[in-house]
């Protein structure tokens, strides 16, 4: 398979931000209440990653590695801060809602994660791809969180009512957060060790 | 040593190109984004009034903005009010905390200075004179219709769960709640920013100023016809008439404000929010009109508020 495609395949399964790699937890927890907010906040997060690893990896050459953290974190806070003056003035219905989630994205652990270990190392072409991948990854694990949570915390799927009652309001609190995470992660384990027969190594987590 | 300037040198660049890109894209961007948030602040206030999609603005209808100052002088502090007048003008009119009017001032500024927020800071404090500090504190509206008048949209402000909410409720002449909407606020997802959904803000509709001084937040669930009857277009839906939408609302109009599942400091906060608003601006739209009448001020609204 074409490399490019391996790497938008690897963020979406394989390494998946949320199911495997087990970063930006905090804001996976804290909005994916609904399909919709997640979605919104995934949207945002694929521009911010891939916008930052193109940035990176063209000025690779001009970063001094011993100031390279806190030159990344320049880089995504200068693409948010972009993406928030921009974005009201483009489309103000949808900054309503995603106004919230947008400054956010600055200090999230996948973004700057994605720029130490790939950005700063490949060119132009693969960061891209591997930026692009990782925020579809990051989106599609937002989505299905944001999905189960939403049928059984709120009884909705997309806002609209699908079981007229609520279920497990558990589930849309922050606590129901961490049951869903945990379980699609055991299941994604799961699937992992029946298809591989090993033990996967667990994943380090912010 | 050598490093360490190099390292210095480097970020310091990136610093500056960083704030450079930022500087450009605020300046190509800072007008429109003015625009369009004066334009929704327009659209927020006449879709309280009653007007928006599906029902037209009549060419005979008024709003008139007061913007109103807290004035700090040596003296003490007043209150100022920037009045449209009949003639096009703007007056400054000066109120002390006791409700007796202190001065009125001309303005000599048309109505785009008065509406810009620089400008209008700009000329309110040299009106007021050295030594006198003006600081503008938030405006409100008042709409006429026909000569008559329609009601009022007034902004406030209320400690939500984590950060403030910004809302506006709008009156009719007797001080009747007509509807709320929540401008700004930073309430968790799926819990306290349910605060923004119809049923939760519908059901200050029509709460009259007696009410609204005892209204409270009740933790009960709301009853499922009252939820129709605040979700109109859900309503539609399901075929139930307006005629019945209107007994079910008549019926719960007496009720307090059913907290939202999970979000009960949300809603206590909206809640009290309300009544402050609505409580500070009847006492100071009180005073407001005593003032006009006495100073005989020529006010753009009708004088008899």
């Amino acid at each position: 398979m074409n490399r490019n495609l391996t790497l938008l395949w690897n963020g979406l399964i394989p390494e998946n931000p949320i199911f495997r790699l087990a970063l930006s937890l905090c804001p996976a927890v804290a909005v994916t209440t609904s399909i919709e907010n997640g979605l919104l906040l995934g949207i945002a997060v694929i521009f911010v990653q891939v916008l930052s690893s193109c940035t990176v990896a063209i000025f690779r050459p001009f970063i001094h590695p011993r100031i390279r953290i806190p030159a990344y974190v320049i880089v995504i806070a200068l693409w948010v801060s972009v993406i928030d003056m921009i974005l009201p003035v483009f489309s103000p219905e949808a900054y309503k809602k995603v106004e919230l989630f947008v400054k956010l994205i600055v200090v999230f652990a996948i973004i700057i994660s994605r720029l130490e270990l790939f950005a700063s190392k490949e060119p132009l072409v693969p960061s891209f791809f591997d930026g692009l991948g990782m925020g579809i990854g990051f989106t599609f694990g937002l989505v299905l969180t944001g999905a189960i949570r939403e049928f059984f915390g709120a009884g909705q799927l997309l806002g609209y009512d699908i079981l007229g009652f609520k279920p497990l309001l558990v589930m849309i609190l922050p606590a129901g957060g961490f049951f869903v995470i945990g379980f699609i992660m055991a299941a994604f384990n799961w699937i992992e060790y029946k298809l591989t027969g090993k033990i996967p190594a667990s994943g380090g987590g912010h | 040593m050598k490093e360490i300037i190099k390292i210095t040198m480097s970020l310091t660049a990136i610093c500056v190109a960083a704030a450079l890109i930022l500087g450009a894209v605020f300046a190509k961007t800072e007008h429109a984004r003015k625009d369009i948030e004066e334009k929704m602040q327009q659209e927020t206030i006449q879709s309280l009034l009653g007007f928006g999609p599906g029902k037209k603005i009549p060419e005979s209808l008024k709003i008139y903005a007061v913007y109103r100052y807290v004035v700090n002088s040596p003296k003490g502090t007043v209150l100022g009010y920037v009045i449209p007048l009949k003639d096009k003008g703007f007056s400054l009119i000066l109120v002390d905390l006791e409700g007796k009017p202190v001065q009125v001032l001309p303005i000599k500024a048309d109505a785009t200075a008065i509406a810009d927020r620089g400008q209008r800071d700009a000329v309110v404090n040299e009106l007021v004179g050295k030594g006198s500090k003006a600081t503008y504190a938030e405006t409100f509206y008042v709409a006429e219709e026909g000569g008559k008048r329609l009601g009022y949209v007034v902004p406030g402000v209320t400690q939500g769960f984590k950060t403030f909410i910004n809302l506006m409720v709008s009156l009719n002449p007797d001080f009747t709640l007509t509807g709320i909407e929540i401008v700004r606020s930073e309430e968790d997802p799926g819990l306290g920013d349910e605060i923004k959904k119809d049923f939760f803000k519908n059901q200050f509709d029509g709460k009259s100023l007696e009410s609204i001084k005892t209204l409270k937040v009740v933790k009960e669930p709301l009853p499922s016809d009252y939820y129709l009857a605040l979700e109109p277009e859900k309503a539609k839906k399901q075929g139930i008439k307006p005629e019945e939408l209107a007994q079910i609302k008549e019926k719960h109009l007496k009720d307090d404000i059913y907290a939202l599942t999970g979000a009960t400091i949300s809603s206590r906060a909206v809640t009290d929010g309300v009544k402050n608003t609505v409580r500070k601006f009847v006492y100071r739209l009180g005073i407001l009109t005593d003032a006009l009448k006495q100073e005989k001020v020529p006010a753009a609204f009708l004088g008899e508020v």
